[in-house]
C-alpha cells in the first residue's frame, strides 16, 4: 500500500516536472519540423511523396468528395493574408472585397498541414484503448493493431489531421500496383485510424543503420519523405534535443520554445510561429511566416 | 526504300535488353553482377551477395515524367522498386523531385500498361507485329516523338537515315520554344543558363517556371535560394494564375495575349521614369518601346500605369533581376528586351554549353512540329509513322484535325506504355518498357551541370516480359534497316556501354560501375558565347480584347497532369490542383465579376464553345484570372487512357484552332469562346471548400520590411 | 376524517382527483395485472412485428457496415461521430426515467409513483440495453470491442483510464447492473403472486425467479431495507452516468463541446426525456391493458407537471450554455452557436428549441393533460425534441471546429437511420416481451398505496381489512389455464 501511494506521488511529480520542460517523459529525442511558408511553392510534391512512402490509398472522386480521403500531408491554399502589417496598404486579394472587379495582387498562401505531434496532444488521453500515445522520441504514435476505431481522437484534433479507414481500400492497388507498397510499414485495414508518423519507419531504419555502423545518429541521417522531396527545401526535420542540429538552431533563432501556449519573444517580429498555439497543445511544427513585398 | 526488319535480329534483342546488364547501385560491393543470359526471375534460393531482404538498395536513374530529365535514386527492396527520390549528385535537381517524378512508380506499376504487341487492336506476338510492319510499311518512315535527347536521339537519327531519310517530328505541347527563339535571336544562344538563385528580383510574363517551364525542379531549388536571405522579389504578369503566379509578391492580371504589351510598357516606364538606357537594344525594339505608352498598355492589357510603375520600381530596386517570358514570341522577345535594358545579361543570364558530341543534344519538342506533321500527313507525304512519347490525337488543337491527318497515313506504329487516343488509331502497337525498366541517356534541357548527361538504368526486372526498351527497339530497327556499325551490339545496353565508355575514355568495369552509381556522366562541352544583339522583332498585336460577348479561353498545363500524359496516375488525379484544389475533374476558372455577368455561381456547369468544338464543365470562381478570360487547365478529358483517366473531365485543347505564332510557328494557347450556362450545378470536389482562414492564424504573412529587419533570424 | 374532502376543481368528481380509488380490492388488483399478461391479441403482434422488422433492418445495416466499413454510415474526416453517438446519448437519457420514479420519488415518499414505476424501471433497463449497442457498433473494428474492458491481457495492456469512453463503459455497466438488480428485486413479491397464479412454463419461471418468497414479516423487513439501499445507490449512479456520458463531449476541446455545464445539462435532459417517455408508455399501457384504475388521470397529471418543471430546468441550462458562449470570447464556439441557429442544421435546431422549450407549455393546460390523444403526441414530440438536441450537440460542432479546411456539412445516410430506427425496434421488442412475461404494474405497491389511502379516508381501516381478507371479491377470473383460486394463503401483499 505505501508503495502504491509512493508510486502515485512519484508519478505526479514526474508529470509536473515534465510539463515545464515541454512534456511529461524522459525524452531521448524530440523530433520536430520547420516549414518555411515563404519557400513553399505549394507544388504538392510532399503530399505525393507521402502517398508513395506510406502506402496511402487513393479513394477516388466520390469518396474524396465525401471527405473520406487519406492525405496525411495536405497542402492547403488560402487567398487571404491574416497578420499582414496593416500599414502596408489594402489587400485586394481578399475575395470578399467589395471591389468585385479587382484581381489577386499577391498570389496565394500555401500551408502544408500534417500531424503536429503535439507534446500535449489532445488526441492521446481520449483513446479508450490507448492506441495513440507519445513516444520517447517526442512523436505521437498511432498503433494500428490496437485501434478499435472509436474515432474520439480524430474529433479532438483541432487540426483535423487524423484520417480514418472508412473502407477496406484494397481496390486502390490493382495488380501490379501492390508491388509498390512499402513493406516497412503496414497497409491499414478498415476501421483503423492513421496519420502522419514523421516517417517513423525511416527513423527506425536510420537507427538500425547507425547501429550497424557502430555510431550515433547524427543530424541529417533521417529525412522524412516530404522533406527529402521538397524542391525548395521548405521542410526541415530534426531532433530538438540535439543542440547541434539545424532544426534546433532555427527554433532558437525564432525564439520559439516548447511547453508554453504564449511565446515570450524578445523580438516579436520574428517569423516563427505555431498554429493554434493558444490551445496549449504544444505542437512541434514551427511555421515560418510567408513574406510578401508590398 | 522499304524498312527491312529481320525477325531473328529482333528476337535476339528481345528479352536481353537489360537482363544481361550489371545492375549497379549505391552502397554495395562493386563486382555484383547478374550473369548474362541467366533467367530473368530473381531467385531467392541463391540471392546475390548484396541483396539482403529487408534492406533497400538505391539505384541511380533518370526521371522521364517530363522533358526536364531530373536524376533520381530509386529504392529497391526484394527486387521491387518502391520509392523514388531525387539524385543528390545531379546538378539539375540536387536531390529533389516533384510530384510527377514521385508518381513515376505508378507509371511503371500501372495496371493498364500494354503488355503485348497488338495488331489492329488484337494481341499478337513480336514476330507477328514485326512481320506486319515489314509487310505494310510504305515509304521512308518518320518518327513522331516527344522531346528526346541523348543516345536514343542518336539511334533514332540513325534509323531514319538508314531507312530513307524520313523526318523526325519532336512534339511537346508544353515547351519553351518562344523563349528559346527569343534567346537565339538576341543572344545567339537558344539555351542560356538562368540563375534565379543569383537574382534579386524575378519578373515572369507567363513563364510558369515553378510549375512546368523547362525544368521546374531546377528552378524550384533555385527559388529556395532566391527566397533565402537576402530575399528576392517575384512579380508575375499573366492572364490566369499559374503556380509561379501563386507565389508572386506581386501578381498582375493582364488580358490574354497582352503580356508583351505590358513588358514593353515596363520598358517604356524604365526608359522614361528611370532613365534606363536603351542603347543595348536593336532599333526596332526602341521604336516599339517608345510607342507603348501607359495609355496604350492599359488599352491593350487592362494594366494601369501605377502597376507598371510598381513593376519598374521593383526591378530597379532589386539588382540584378531576371525577366522571363513565354506563351508567344512577342512576350519572350519583350522580356529579353527588358533583360538587355537592365543589364541582366551576364549576371543572371549566362551562356549555356554546347555538347561536344553535338548529336546527343536535346531535340526539344514543339507544337510547330505537330503542325508540320499534320500538314505533311494531310498532303500525303507520310507513308509510315512511328509514334512514341506523345499523344497527338489528344494534345493537338481541335483545329488541326489530327485524326483526319493520321487517317491519311498508311502504316502507323505506336511504341507506347499505355493505350491512348493515338494508339487507338494505330495499326500496330508495340509495348514499351517503363522508365524504371529501361536503359538510356538524357540531356537536361536546362543546361545545369554544363555537359552533365543523366544515365537511366533499370531499377528492377521487367514487370511484363514482352515489353522492350525504346533503345532496344530503335537499335533493332536500325540494324534491320542496314545501319552501319551496329552489328556488334546485341542490345541497347551494349551500345550504350560502349558509347559511354568511349566518352569517359575507359572501358574498365569499375569506371562503368561508377557511372551507374552516380547516375550521370560528364560529357565534354564547350561554353557558348553570347553573340552581339541580333534581330529582335517586337510586334504587338493591335487589339487584344475578345469579341464582344465572348471570353478568351486560356489553357495551360499544371504540374501534375501536365499535358494530360499523367492523367492515368491515380496519385496525380487525387493530388489537388495547386490553385483550385480540385481533384479528379476539370473546371473552368473565371473571375467573380465575369461570373456575375453571366449569372453563374460556383459549381455551375457551362458550355464553352469555339469554332472547333465545345466542352462542358464546372466553373470555379476566384480573382486570379483576368475578367476577360476563362482558364481551363489541360490534362483531363481523355476518351481512352485507362481506368483512371477515361471519361474524366474535359479537354480544352480540342477548342483551340491551331493558330500559330508568326516567328516560331508555335500554337497560341488561347482562342475566343462563347460561354453559356447549362443550368446544371454540382459541387466541384476539392480538398477544401474554403478559401479564407476565418481569422485563424494558419498561413500567416508578414511584410518584407518586417522580414528584412530580422533577416538574420532565418 | 370523513370521506368528503374539498374538491380542488368544481367540475371534477372525487374519483377524478384521487390518485387511486381506495376501494379497489386486492383480488381485483391481482386479476387486472395478471390479465395483462395473458396471451396477446392482434394489436400486440402488430407492434411486435414492427419492432422485429425495425430490428432486422438494423441487423442488415450492421452486417453491411461490418463487411464494408464505416464509410456508408455518412461519416468522414470532419464528422467522425454522428447519429450513433447522439442516439446513444438519447437512450442513456431515456434510462433516467426509471431511476427518477423508482428511486428519487421513493425517497421523498411520493406515493403516486407506485402504479407506474415498474414499467418505468423496465424502461430504464431496456434503454440501457439499447444504448449499450451503440458504443459497440460505432467502432471501426467492432470485433475488438472487448478491449475496453479491463482484463488481464497477455500483452499486459489495459484500457486507457484517462479516456471518457472508458469511464462510460464503467459507468454504464455499473448503472445497468444496478438497474437490473433494482428492477428484479423490486419485482420479487409480484413474481410470487404470478407464481401462485400460473401454470406450465410460467409457473416454473416464476417459481425460480421469486426465490421462495413467502411474504412473512422477516422477509418484508429485509426487503424494505434492501429496496431502500438500492434506491439510495441508484440515484448517484444515475447522476454520474449521464454526467460521464456528457464528458465524452465536455472533456474534448472542440468548440461547442468544451462546456462545463454539460453534466447537469445532460442529466436534466435525461430526466426530461425519461419523463416524456413515461407519459407515452403510460398512455399506451393504460389504453391497451385497461389499467385505468391504477394509472389514473391524477397520476398522469402529476407526471405531466413534473415533466414541465424538468423541461424548464433543461431550458434554463440550455440558455445558460448559449449565454456563456454569446458573452464569451471564444470565436470558434460562437461560430458553432451561430451555425446552429442560422446554418444548414438550423431547421433542426429550431425544431429542438420548439419541442424542448415551447411545447412543454402545453402541459400546463389541463385540457391537454386530460386528453390522451393529444398528450400522446405531445410526449412523443417532446422526445423527438430531445433526440434532436443530442444530434444538435454532436453534428454542428463537427461541421465546424478550429480548422476551416475541415468545415463540412454532412447528412446521415441510410445505414445510420437504419440503426436509429432499429434501436427503437430493439427497445420495443424488449419492452413488449417484458409486459407479457412480467407484471407491468407493481401489484404489491399498488396495494400499499390503496391501503394508505384507505387510512386517510376510513378510521377503521385495519378492521375493514380484516373483514375482507380471505374472501376474494368478484373478479374476472383467474388466468386461463390456471387452477381455480385456492384457499387464501399468505401471498405477496396484504
Amino acid at each position: 500500500m505505501p508503495s502504491l501511494l509512493g508510486n502515485i506521488f512519484k508519478g505526479w511529480a514526474d508529470y509536473s516536472k515534465g510539463n515545464e520542460e515541454g512534456g511529461h517523459h524522459d525524452y531521448e529525442h524530440m523530433y520536430a519540423l520547420v516549414i518555411d511558408l515563404d519557400r513553399c511553392t505549394g507544388c504538392n510534391a510532399c503530399s505525393t511523396a507521402c502517398y508513395a512512402e506510406n502506402n496511402l490509398p487513393v479513394v477516388g472522386e466520390d469518396k474524396f468528395g465525401a471527405r473520406q480521403a487519406m492525405h496525411w500531408m495536405r497542402v492547403e491554399r488560402y487567398f487571404d493574408e491574416p497578420d499582414m502589417d496593416p500599414d502596408m496598404g489594402p489587400d485586394t486579394s481578399n475575395i470578399e472585397d467589395a471591389n468585385e472587379t479587382g484581381t489577386q495582387s499577391r498570389g496565394a498562401s500555401f500551408l502544408p498541414m500534417m500531424c503536429q505531434h503535439c507534446n500535449a496532444a489532445p488526441c492521446e488521453p481520449v483513446c479508450p484503448v490507448g492506441a495513440t500515445y507519445h513516444t520517447v522520441d517526442g512523436l505521437n504514435a498511432q498503433v494500428y493493431n490496437r485501434c478499435i476505431g472509436s474515432r474520439y481522437c480524430a474529433n479532438n484534433c483541432p487540426f483535423r489531421v487524423r484520417y480514418f479507414n472508412f473502407y477496406d481500400n484494397s481496390e486502390s492497388w490493382p495488380a501490379p500496383m501492390e508491388q509498390q507498397l512499402n513493406p516497412d510499414l503496414s497497409v491499414r485495414s478498415k476501421g483503423v485510424m492513421e496519420k502522419c508518423s514523421m516517417c517513423l519507419q525511416r527513423t527506425r531504419a536510420a537507427r538500425d543503420t547507425a547501429k550497424r555502423e557502430g555510431r550515433e545518429l547524427k543530424d541529417g541521417d533521417i529525412q522524412t519523405a516530404c522533406q527529402q522531396t521538397c524542391p525548395t527545401s521548405a521542410i526541415l526535420f530534426g531532433d530538438l534535443l540535439d543542440e547541434a542540429s539545424a532544426i534546433s538552431k532555427v527554433w532558437k533563432n525564432h525564439q520559439v520554445k516548447l511547453g508554453t501556449y504564449k511565446q515570450d519573444k524578445e523580438n516579436p517580429e520574428l517569423r516563427g510561429y505555431r498554429i493554434f498555439e493558444e490551445l496549449n497543445v504544444d505542437t512541434k511544427v514551427l511555421y515560418l511566416e510567408r513574406v510578401r513585398e508590398v | 526504300m522499304t524498312t527491312k526488319i529481320d525477325r531473328r535480329n529482333f528476337l535476339k534483342v528481345l528479352g536481353l535488353g537489360g537482363a544481361g546488364a550489371a545492375l549497379a547501385g549505391c552502397d554495395m560491393p562493386s563486382y555484383a553482377t547478374m550473369e548474362e543470359g541467366e533467367e530473368q526471375v530473381f531467385s531467392y534460393l541463391a540471392p546475390e551477395e548484396y541483396m539482403v531482404p529487408g534492406i533497400g538498395i538505391w539505384y541511380a536513374s533518370t526521371c522521364l515524367q517530363c522533358a526536364a530529365g531530373c536524376g533520381v535514386h530509386g529504392r529497391v527492396r526484394e527486387g521491387r522498386a518502391l520509392k523514388l527520390e531525387g539524385n543528390p549528385d545531379t546538378a539539375v535537381n540536387k536531390g529533389k523531385l516533384c510530384q510527377m517524378g514521385q508518381a513515376a512508380l505508378q507509371t511503371h506499376y500501372n495496371p493498364d500498361r500494354i503488355t503485348k504487341p497488338r495488331i489492329g487492336g488484337k494481341e499478337a506476338t513480336w514476330p507477328e507485329a514485326l512481320a506486319y510492319i515489314k509487310a505494310n510499311a510504305s515509304g521512308a518512315p518518320v518518327w513522331l516523338t516527344g522531346s528526346i535527347g541523348g543516345h536514343q536521339a542518336v539511334m533514332l537519327d540513325t534509323h531514319l537515315s538508314a531507312s530513307g531519310g524520313g523526318k523526325h517530328y519532336a512534339v511537346e505541347t508544353v515547351n519553351a520554344q518562344a523563349w528559346q527563339a527569343a534567346c537565339a535571336d538576341t543572344l545567339g544562344d537558344a539555351h542560356p543558363e538562368l540563375h534565379i538563385d543569383k537574382a534579386s528580383s524575378v519578373l515572369s510574363f507567363g513563364a510558369d517556371f515553378l510549375g512546368t517551364w523547362i525544368s521546374p525542379v531546377k528552378f524550384m531549388t533555385d527559388y529556395g535560394e532566391f527566397r533565402g536571405a537576402p530575399r528576392g522579389v517575384l512579380t508575375v504578369v499573366e492572364p490566369a494564375m499559374t503556380l509561379s503566379g501563386a507565389n508572386a509578391d506581386h501578381w498582375v492580371a493582364a488580358r490574354p495575349g497582352s503580356q508583351a504589351a505590358v513588358a514593353l510598357g515596363v520598358a517604356h516606364m524604365l526608359a522614361t521614369e528611370y532613365a534606363v538606357s536603351t542603347s543595348a537594344l536593336p532599333a526596332g525594339a526602341v521604336d516599339a518601346i517608345v510607342a507603348m505608352t501607359p495609355e496604350r498598355v492599359s488599352e491593350l492589357s487592362g494594366v494601369d500605369a501605377k502597376t507598371l510603375s510598381k513593376i519598374a520600381d521593383t526591378l530597379m530596386s532589386n539588382h540584378p533581376s531576371l525577366v522571363i517570358g513565354d506563351g508567344g514570341y512577342e512576350t519572350a522577345a519583350a522580356a529579353m528586351t527588358l533583360n538587355l535594358m537592365l543589364g541582366n545579361i551576364g549576371a543572371t543570364i549566362t551562356p549555356g554549353v554546347e555538347l561536344i558530341p553535338a548529336d546527343l543534344g536535346v531535340r526539344g519538342g514543339s507544337t510547330k512540329a505537330l503542325a508540320d506533321f499534320a500538314s505533311d500527313a494531310q498532303a500525303g507525304r507520310i507513308g509510315t509513322v512511328f509514334i512514341t512519347g506523345t499523344n497527338p490525337v489528344f494534345t493537338a488543337p481541335g483545329g488541326l484535325m489530327m485524326k483526319d491527318a493520321l487517317a491519311k497515313i498508311d502504316l502507323k506504329v505506336a511504341v507506347a506504355l499505355f493505350e491512348d487516343e493515338t494508339t487507338q488509331m494505330c495499326d500496330v502497337v508495340l509495348p514499351l518498357a517503363s522508365p524504371l525498366e529501361d536503359w538510356g541517356t538524357h540531356v537536361p534541357p536546362s543546361g545545369a551541370g554544363r555537359g552533365e548527361i543523366h544515365v537511366q538504368q533499370p531499377l528492377m526486372e521487367k514487370l511484363h516480359p514482352d515489353v522492350l526498351g525504346l533503345g532496344d527497339i530503335l537499335l533493332g530497327l536500325s540494324q534491320d534497316a542496314g545501319a552501319d556499325g551496329l552489328a556488334d551490339f546485341d542490345d541497347y545496353y551494349a551500345y550504350l556501354r560502349t558509347a559511354i565508355s568511349a566518352m569517359i575514355g575507359t572501358d574498365l568495369e569499375t569506371a562503368w560501375q561508377a557511372v551507374l552509381q552516380a547516375g550521370k556522366v560528364q560529357a565534354p562541352a564547350a561554353d557558348r558565347v553570347f553573340a552581339a544583339n541580333g534581330a529582335l522583332t517586337t510586334n504587338v498585336p493591335e487589339t487584344n480584347a475578345p469579341t464582344a460577348g465572348q471570353l478568351s479561353l486560356i489553357t495551360t498545363a499544371r504540374q501534375g497532369l501536365f499535358d494530360g500524359r499523367h492523367a492515368n496516375l491515380p496519385w496525380l488525379q487525387e493530388a489537388p490542383d495547386q490553385i483550385s484544389k480540385a481533384v479528379w475533374d476539370s473546371w473552368a476558372e473565371i473571375h467573380p465579376a465575369t461570373a456575375a455577368g453571366l449569372g453563374l455561381k460556383d459549381g455551375d456547369y457551362v458550355t464553352i464553345t469555339s469554332d472547333n468544338g465545345a466542352i462542358t464543365t464546372r466553373v470555379f470562381l476566384y480573382k486570379g484570372v483576368h475578367p476577360d478570360a476563362i482558364a481551363v487547365p489541360m490534362g483531363r478529358g481523355h476518351t481512352h487512357y485507362g481506368r483512371y483517366a477515361t471519361g474524366i473531365g474535359v479537354n480544352p485543347l480540342s477548342l483551340l484552332d491551331g493558330t500559330a505564332d508568326g516567328r516560331t510557328g508555335e500554337f497560341t494557347n488561347t482562342t475566343s469562346v462563347r460561354v453559356q450556362a447549362t443550368g446544371d450545378n454540382r459541387h466541384l470536389v476539392r480538398l477544401m471548400d474554403v478559401d479564407r482562414q476565418y481569422g485563424r492564424k494558419l498561413a500567416a504573412t508578414i511584410s518584407a520590411d518586417q522580414h528584412r529587419r530580422n533577416q538574420g533570424g532565418a | 376524517m370523513s370521506a368528503q374532502q374539498n374538491l380542488p376543481h368544481k367540475h371534477l368528481t372525487q374519483d377524478q382527483v384521487k390518485d387511486i380509488d381506495e376501494n379497489i380490492e386486492w383480488a381485483k388488483i391481482n386479476a387486472d395485472v395478471l390479465r395483462s399478461m395473458e396471451n396477446p391479441r392482434r394489436g400486440y403482434w402488430v407492434a411486435m412485428f414492427i419492432s422485429v422488422a425495425l430490428f432486422s433492418i438494423m441487423i442488415y445495416a450492421e452486417v453491411h457496415q461490418y463487411i464494408y466499413g464505416m464509410g456508408d454510415a455518412a461519416l468522414n474526416t470532419s464528422h467522425m461521430w454522428d447519429l450513433y453517438i447522439s442516439t446513444f446519448v438519447f437512450w442513456i437519457g431515456m434510462s433516467h426515467s426509471g431511476t427518477l420514479l423508482s428511486a428519487i420519488l421513493h425517497l421523498v415518499h411520493a406515493d403516486w409513483r407506485k402504479p407506474i414505476y415498474r414499467f418505468a424501471e423496465a424502461m430504464t433497463t431496456f434503454s440501457l440495453l439499447t444504448a449499450g449497442i451503440f458504443p459497440v457498433i460505432h467502432l471501426g473494428r467492432v470485433w475488438n470491442f472487448y478491449w475496453v474492458m479491463p482484463y488481464m491481457s497477455d500483452r499486459g495492456l489495459w484500457p486507457n483510464f484517462r479516456s471518457p469512453l472508458i469511464w462510460d463503459a464503467f459507468a454504464i455497466t455499473a448503472y445497468l447492473t444496478s438497474s437490473v438488480l433494482f428492477l428484479y428485486i423490486g419485482m420479487i413479491p409480484d413474481l410470487a403472486i404470478c407464481r401462485d397464479n400460473a401454470k406450465g412454463w410460467r409457473k416454473k419461471l416464476y417459481t425460480w425467479l421469486s426465490l421462495g418468497w413467502r411474504g412473512d414479516d422477516a422477509q418484508w423487513r429485509n426487503f424494505r431495507f434492501t429496496y431502500l439501499m438500492i434506491a439510495c445507490l441508484l440515484i448517484p449512479l444515475a447522476v454520474s452516468v449521464h454526467s460521464i456520458v456528457s464528458m465524452d463531449f465536455s472533456m474534448s476541446i472542440m468548440p461547442g463541446w468544451h462546456v462545463t455545464t454539460f453534466p447537469p445539462y445532460f442529466v436534466a435532459g435525461a430526466l426530461y426525456s425519461g419523463c416524456a417517455a413515461i407519459i407515452t408508455l403510460f398512455i399506451l399501457l393504460r389504453y391497451f391493458f385497461k389499467f385505468e384504475h391504477f394509472m389514473t388521470m391524477p397520476i398522469l397529471d402529476k407526471v405531466c407537471k413534473l415533466t414541465f418543471v424538468i423541461a424548464m430546468v433543461w431550458t434554463y441550462l440550455n440558455l445558460v450554455e448559449f449565454a456563456s458562449v454569446w458573452y464569451g470570447h471564444d470565436i470558434p464556439s460562437k461560430e458553432v452557436l451561430l451555425a446552429k441557429a442560422s446554418g444548414p442544421y438550423s431547421p433542426f435546431f429550431w425544431a429542438m428549441m420548439f419541442f424542448g422549450s415551447v411545447l412543454p407549455f402545453a402541459l400546463l393546460s389541463q385540457w391537454i393533460r386530460r386528453n390522451m390523444y393529444v398528450l400522446f403526441f405531445v410526449s412523443v414530440f417532446l422526445n423527438v425534441g430531445m433526440w434532436l438536441e443530442r444530434w444538435m450537440i454532436v453534428t454542428p460542432t463537427l461541421s465546424l471546429g478550429y480548422h476551416p479546411q475541415a468545415f463540412n456539412v454532412m447528412w446521415p445516410g441510410w445505414v445510420e437511420w437504419a440503426m436509429v430506427g432499429g434501436s427503437f425496434g430493439w427497445f420495443g421488442m424488449l419492452f413488449l416481451v417484458f409486459v407479457k412475461v412480467f407484471p407491468s404494474v407493481s401489484m404489491y405497491e399498488v396495494k400499499e398505496m390503496v391501503y394508505h389511502r384507505k387510512r386517510t379516508v376510513y378510521e377503521d381501516v385495519d378492521e375493514m381489512m380484516n373483514l375482507h381478507s380471505g374472501v376474494p371479491g368478484p373478479g374476472p377470473g383467474p388466468l386461463p389455464g390456471s387452477p381455480p383460486t385456492p384457499a387464501p394463503q399468505s401471498t405477496g401483499g396484504i
